[in-house]
């Protein structure tokens, strides 16, 4: 009997000591993460839209209006740019699924509807392949498309106006990326009421 | 033993990937470009010498019969702490390293050096385990990274190594590459050491 006191108190003891330093070290970090991670989104903004100088978050009852259609539950949240105070466009984070999980990305849409440039941030595809979507000259591709004409994917080729070319052995990714950009596309064009 | 040999040991003699066959999972998994293979190996390494030293000095006041969950709390417990600190204070390393710092938590590589080394040796000794280990797992990742990378994407680090003429064998930097790749080193590895003793 006295054997599980010791042996369940060695355990607590060693799980309440773990679990104090892990809240301690997140009490210190958690609000230096949120401005590293708010710090890169507002980066990402300024690369998707670079006219932009000015980026204010869309008001909680016009995301929430946008959210309640079902197929926008991959938006996550949605940011008005700016340039010398008139709207220049949007910059819309979706986070599509992908061949593993969903891979986060921002989007940036003008207000004539062209896509101005993409940037996938987190994301868990296989390093090599899927992963190879975060480099420049997957996510030109969308660029100067617009929401007029959705995007599809093709596997090899030469891509027509309205299509790319999928990562070689990562089709899957690439069709979670493209639906995602559509999406966005799909979004901005409803908010900007054209 | 000395701690050099205690070093030395997971370099070939005991190497984790190629000798021991720990940690196959993430080594298949990360291997398909060099850059990652060390990202891995020296992450897993900081964390194999952090987990050792604590699992050693603990070791006198846990018993026996609760040894693994500690082990696994300790580990995960000091995996998610640096997980945060670089998180908060260092976002180039995070981008470059962060995917994997949550798979080490399931390395198996540290539960087994935890078990059969740190567990019945002093600190210093399980230190210097921890980095010949771990070295010896970078070594392991990235001679399979290399083949992988050169053949599946015809680039090492990164930089183009061919014309533009070659067409890269994609398979290599899928799974089944990987899996050949890490068969063909562990039968190449196996050739090498056991001619030296013949």
């Amino acid at each position: 009997m006295r054997d599980y006191i010791r042996l369940t108190g060695v355990l607590l003891i060693i799980c309440a000591i773990a679990a104090v330093l892990l809240g301690l070290t997140n009490g210190v970090t958690f609000e230096k993460i949120a401005e590293q991670i708010e710090k890169a989104n507002n980066e990402a903004r300024q690369i998707v839209l670079p006219t932009a100088d000015e980026f204010t978050k869309l008001d909680e009852a016009a995301l929430a209006a946008i959210k309640a259609n079902p197929d926008n539950g991959i938006v996550r949240d949605i940011y008005e740019a700016k340039a010398g105070g008139t709207l220049v466009g949007y910059t819309v984070m979706v986070a599509p699924k992908g061949y593993s999980g969903a891979v986060e990305m921002i989007v940036g849409v003008d207000v004539n509807g062209i896509v101005q440039g993409v940037k996938i941030g987190t994301n868990t595809e296989t390093p090599g392949l899927g992963k190879n979507a975060e480099k420049p000259a997957f996510s030109q591709q969308y660029k100067n498309k617009t929401w007029d004409n959705l995007i599809s994917v093709i596997k090899n080729g030469t891509p027509k106006e309205n299509e790319i070319v999928a990562i070689a052995g990562s089709t899957i990714t690439s069709k979670g990326v493209t639906a995602g950009v559509n999406r966005a596309m799909a979004v901005a064009k409803e908010l900007s009421g054209k | 033993m000395s701690l050099y040999k205690d070093f030395s040991n997971g370099i070939i003699k005991e190497n984790p990937v190629l000798r021991l066959v720990l940690g196959t999972c993430p080594t298949l998994a990360v291997t398909t470009a060099v850059f990652n293979g060390i990202g891995m190996g020296l992450a897993a390494t900081a964390v194999l010498v952090g987990s050792n030293l604590i699992i050693s000095l603990i070791k006198k006041i846990v018993p026996n019969e609760v040894r693994i969950p500690v082990y696994v709390i300790v580990i995960a417990s000091f995996v998610t702490i640096v997980q945060m600190l670089i998180k908060a204070y260092s976002p180039e390393l995070d981008k470059q390293l962060g995917i994997f710092i949550p798979l080490i938590v399931v390395n198996c590589i540290i539960f087994a050096r935890a078990e059969s080394f740190a567990a019945k040796n002093p600190p210093l000794n399980s230190i210097m385990d921890g980095i010949g280990m771990g070295l010896g797992f970078t070594l392991a990742l990235v001679i399979i990274s290399t083949f992988r990378e050169v053949l599946g994407a015809g680039t090492f680090f990164g930089m183009q190594i061919f014309g533009a003429g070659f067409k890269p064998a994609l398979v290599m930097i899928l799974p089944p590459g990987g899996f050949l790749v890490f068969g063909l080193t562990i039968a190449a590895v196996n050739k090498l050491t056991a001619s030296k003793k013949a």
